[in-house]
């Protein structure tokens, strides 16, 4: 019996080509969807889940309320680590870890450098290897890392620094131009899904701050893991930490300081904290993409009922005979489901072949190793049997039953109509499948259109032409400094060069405490930004009033300039009353000479924080160099060899102004893409739906039409006729799509502190595109239905 | 083994009830080659329709083989009439998509015939019929005679105990027409298969044994076929 229906099946399947290429055309293009979004979450939640002791391991981070709202930082203070080891007793490990960046040279045999580079390092304690079980390959995870002044390697960095890994162990490297480092221990290579993607890990007892006492500066490169003992929930640690923060944050801080332990799973999803490996990925958006995967499904579901009901008519002979035969309608709805499974099984393996295809592109789109290996993940194939039992049961389930339920007497003289209740239900489904379609259309023009704003809004300051190179920040370079200035303020081309710790936007900041006029404590931290006297100039920045930073070759602060925001969060509207009030601001206390305008201090997703600006000689990181465009090729080559002069021992690195701030919204142009091609997908299928529906309404209206023609129409009027049901459709769609989309849209926009103000345009121009659309297929279609003979149509009786 | 009882079938429509038969009473015995004759619109199809309980009376009673059709559910009515009776149809009406042997092979599937007996049966069939050269082919590639041979095999696979024919030979030229009645008569005179016919044809009536005549849903004339 089943083979027979299989049989009949691919017969039938065969006879019906058209409409079975659009089933399979529109089930498998999404499917792949579906499997393209199931690989990418299931690799995003399977961030950092390799650990044995995965579900015992949280993530001490920092949250502080203040009177204007609420920070959250990843960081926690450097005492937190000993103080937590020793006053929480149902903690297995406690382990601080200590992100840093800096250049790394080894040396060959004879003590010549043979390799310099500028590496990402971590100074990690021993404990920290008791929580995260690495893959030593040599060495002891307990040992290695206890004396100060060791380190241990990944086995790709040992064999880049040593050409072979086995090599490595008694070596020795040399870590920002300080200490040497012996090796003593390689460990396997982190996986790329991991938000600490250790290469190498330094002793923490060689870090040069761990004996910091203050409780009052966070900092995002210091994190700190712990283990909970066995049995122990992470809600008991609730109470001692309450006595804990009474114990510690003893003097009298701004905001209240709160620590929270964040588990091990959502460090890669939760967005308010982000991690070393720079990647987060946040719930909403995979739930976004959770939801348009279950759409791509729902429109190809849609397409099949619609196309399945509506030929129903012409099987309804069949079921007649069937039934006369002594078929039961069970039997038959076995019969149809099976062809439904047939033609899902079929789209399915297309599926895995456009997954195959499209994949390598996903891979680099998001930057990330994804790979579709059925083999090596079987959850894939569960997920994959689910899918197309869901796809083949829910789109087959109800074309089965109606046609199961004709009366054979009837069906059997081709009597059968459909009646208004299916044509109904095939409407809805069309107007739900183009509902979703305009819903997802708004969705991407709103995002496209906020990119684009955040890409021209003006961030308050200069950013074209301008090239940030680092440079070191030892003594010794120190005192190079005024002739590297002056010298690249000599070239051709430069307009202007400044020392500073960062650039005006970065998503690197510092936040600090202040007091304000000697008397008040401000309520709030302030971000600081370190420079010298050239830092307007370069970046274009507006001063309000007062006058700029003077030139200081000091290590010490001697006086500020503050921005509009932390005036205003100071209540003071008048920037003049600022001029001359003192800040106390780590221990030194300076007297406010300037006022700048408000610029972005991190990106366009948040708001402008209170700042407040400095010369201290010993802070810089960078030096900004701001050109004439049309010679940057040029100004850049000698720049680097000006550079290279003065720091040979070290690595040059530059990068871009603009690129950097482009950098900060590649989640934004991820997400971006991700919806046009989503978008995209979900206009074809829905297209090819409406494409197979029309083809079958004209088919079933060919007499009609003829006669029609026989009377008089004309081949516009009849095309005409066959557009306005779909028209209503369609219009009906947008009514409904349009509320949906808002309150998703609003909801998205509302995470920016810059935002476009949400208008009728993105709406109207989905209605548009869907009328056009409809307009087209429809017309395509009808008029080559319209232009037939009608004498051909009518002969048949 | 019919038993037909006030039978009644009408349609209303906005009030008004338009009649299709009226007080159809009769018996048919085992064995009995029936004609039913009428003109267009007298009710015969829809009479064959109730008797093959593809229908239902609006009123009245039906007893086939002793019970009563009209108060069986669903499932029961299936399983009588898979059991019992065959069709044949004016149209042939073969599924397309199944080839000769499939189609002769489908009632049997129904009837969950065991996979041995089912292919004996169709062998056999075929045999019968001389079609075991066409048993591939599909409903397509027959002449409209062969259509026809194929859809009594198909009624007669099932080892019906009674055949339904709405114009068996409504379709056919007339010599085709001929080797199916022919074929009809000796199934009911060898097999004692009980047949049903509706049909036009005063010559199709004659190889019957008796003939109903209806006339706007009414039995106008039973009259026995003398040889």
């Amino acid at each position: 019996m089943f083979r027979l229906n299989l049989k009949i099946a691919f017969r039938n399947l065969w006879k019906n080509k058209g409409y079975t290429l659009i089933n399979i055309a529109g089930l498998s293009i999404g499917m792949t969807g579906c499997i393209l979004i199931y690989l990418f979450i299931s690799y995003q939640l399977s961030f950092d889940q390799q650990y044995q002791n995965k579900d015992r391991i949280y993530r001490v981070v920092s949250h502080a309320y203040y009177a204007g709202g609420e920070e959250f930082d990843r960081g926690v203070p450097l005492p937190l680590a000993p103080a937590m080891r020793n006053d929480f007793g149902m903690l297995e490990q406690v382990a601080a870890l200590e992100g840093s960046f800096g250049m790394i040279k080894v040396k060959d045999s004879k003590g010549n450098v043979k390799l310099k580079t500028l590496e990402k390092a971590f100074y990690a304690e021993p404990g920290f290897f008791k929580i995260f079980d690495y893959k030593w390959l040599v060495g002891n995870p307990e040992k290695a890392l206890t004396a100060p002044n060791t380190v241990a390697l990944s086995k790709t960095t040992a064999a880049k620094f040593f050409g072979d890994w086995h090599q490595a162990v008694g070596k020795t490297i040399n870590y920002q131009n300080d200490k040497d480092l012996l090796v003593t221990g390689v460990f396997a290579d982190v996986p790329q899904n991991n938000s600490n993607v250790i290469a190498i890990a330094i002793s923490y007892a060689g870090f040069k701050h761990r004996n910091e006492k203050r409780w009052g500066s966070v900092a995002s490169s210091s994190e700190c893991y712990i283990l909970l003992k066995e049995g122990v929930k992470v809600s008991d640690l609730e109470g001692p930490k309450k006595a804990f923060l009474k114990k510690y944050y003893v003097e009298k801080t701004i905001g209240k300081p709160d620590h929270l332990f964040q588990p091990l799973k959502d460090i890669h999803t939760d967005e308010r904290f982000g991690s070393f490996s720079g990647k987060k990925t946040s719930k909403n958006e995979l739930l976004g993409l959770t939801v348009i995967g279950v759409l791509l499904l729902l429109t190809a579901c849609i397409n099949f009922i619609n196309l399945a009901t509506a030929q129903a008519v012409g099987r309804s002979k069949e079921v007649g005979v069937r039934k006369v035969m002594g078929s039961g309608k069970k039997q038959l709805m076995i019969q149809f489901l099976t062809e439904t499974l047939v033609l899902t099984l079929i789209a399915l393996l297309l599926a895995c072949v456009f997954t195959e295809i499209v994949l390598p592109g996903m891979s680099a789109l998001f930057k990330e190793e994804i790979t579709f290996n059925l083999l090596g993940h079987p959850v894939i194939f569960v997920f994959i049997f689910c899918m197309v039992l869901l796809v083949g049961v829910l789109s087959g389930f109800y074309p089965a039953m109606i046609m199961s339920g004709f009366s054979p007497a009837l069906a059997i003289k081709n009597k059968i109509n459909i009646g208004s209740g299916g044509n109904t239900i095939r409407k809805v489904l069309v107007i739900i499948q183009f509902a979703i379609t305009i819903v997802l259309v708004t969705g991407t023009l709103v995002i496209v259109m906020q990119m684009k704003f955040m890409r021209e809004k003006s961030l308050g300051f200069t950013s074209s032409a301008i090239a940030l190179i680092n440079i070191p920040s030892d003594s010794l370079s120190r005192q190079k400094y005024e002739i590297l200035k002056a010298r690249i303020k000599a070239e051709p081309g430069v307009t202007a060069v400044s020392f500073c710790s960062d650039a005006p936007s970065s998503d690197d900041n510092t936040n600090n405490a202040f007091a304000f006029d000697s008397t008040i404590d401000a309520a709030f931290q302030a971000n600081t930004k370190v420079v010298d006297d050239d830092y307007l100039k370069t970046f274009g920045l507006k001063l309000l009033a007062g006058r700029y930073l003077a030139k200081s070759k000091s290590d010490t602060a001697r006086e500020y300039v503050v921005n509009e925001t932390l005036l205003k969060k100071l209540d003071m509207t008048n920037v003049q009353d600022a001029i001359g009030k003192k800040i106390l601001f780590g221990g030194i206390r300076g007297p406010v000479v300037g006022v700048v305008r408000d610029f972005n201090n991190l990106n366009l997703r948040g708001a402008i924080s209170p700042m407040i600006m400095m010369t201290r000689n010993d802070r810089f990181e960078i030096i900004a160099v701001k050109m004439n465009a049309q010679q940057i090729p040029a100004v850049m080559k000698n720049i680097e060899k000006i550079w290279n002069d003065y720091y040979f021992e070290q690595v040059y690195s530059a990068d871009f102004m603009d690129e950097r701030i482009s950098n900060y919204y590649t989640g934004e142009q991820l997400m971006g893409t991700l919806f046009k091609v989503f978008a995209m997908t979900i206009i074809f299928i829905s297209f090819i739906g409406l494409f197979g529906l029309i083809s079958f309404v004209a088919t079933q209206r060919t007499k009609e039409m003829a006669i029609r023609k026989v009377l008089g129409a004309n081949v516009l009027e009849l095309v005409t006729m066959l557009n306005t049901s779909f028209i209503r459709m369609i219009l009906l769609a947008n009514l409904i799509a349009w509320p949906v989309a808002y309150i998703f849209i609003e909801k998205w926009l509302s995470g920016y502190a810059y935002r476009i103000p949400l208008n009728i345009w993105p709406f109207a121009a989905s209605m548009l595109i869907s009328l056009v659309i409809t307009l087209v297929t429809v017309s395509l279609r009808s008029y080559q239905a319209a232009k037939t003979n009608p004498i051909n149509a009518l002969k048949y009786e | 083994m019919i038993q037909l009882q006030n039978i009644e079938k009408y349609y209303a429509n906005k009030g008004m009830k338009s009649y299709i038969l009226r007080h159809v009473s009769t018996t048919i015995r085992q064995g009995e080659f029936v004609s039913i004759m009428g003109p267009s619109g007298a009710g015969k199809s829809t009479l064959l329709n109730i008797l093959g309980m593809l229908e239902e009376p609006t009123y009245g009673t039906y007893e086939f083989m002793g019970e009563n059709v009209v108060s069986l559910n669903e499932r029961k009515r299936i399983e009588l009439y898979r059991n019992h009776i065959g069709f044949v149809f004016q149209a042939y009406h073969l599924i397309d998509e199944m080839t000769v042997a499939e189609n002769i092979e489908a009632p049997l599937l129904y009837k969950k015939v065991g996979a041995a007996e089912r292919k004996s049966r169709v062998a056999e069939m075929l045999d019968r019929f001389n079609m075991v050269a066409k048993k591939d082919l599909f409903p397509g590639q027959l002449s409209g005679g062969q259509q026809q041979l194929v859809g009594i095999a198909r009624a007669l696979a099932a080892q019906p105990l009674l055949i339904l024919a709405d114009e068996p030979t409504g379709n056919l030229q007339s010599a085709q027409a001929l080797q199916i009645m022919d074929l009809f008569r000796k199934l009911n005179e060898e097999e004692n298969i009980t047949i049903i016919q509706v049909t036009h044809s005063e010559v199709n009536a004659g190889y019957g044994s008796r003939i109903l005549h209806l006339l706007d849903g009414v039995i106008s004339e039973d009259l026995q076929v003398v040889v």
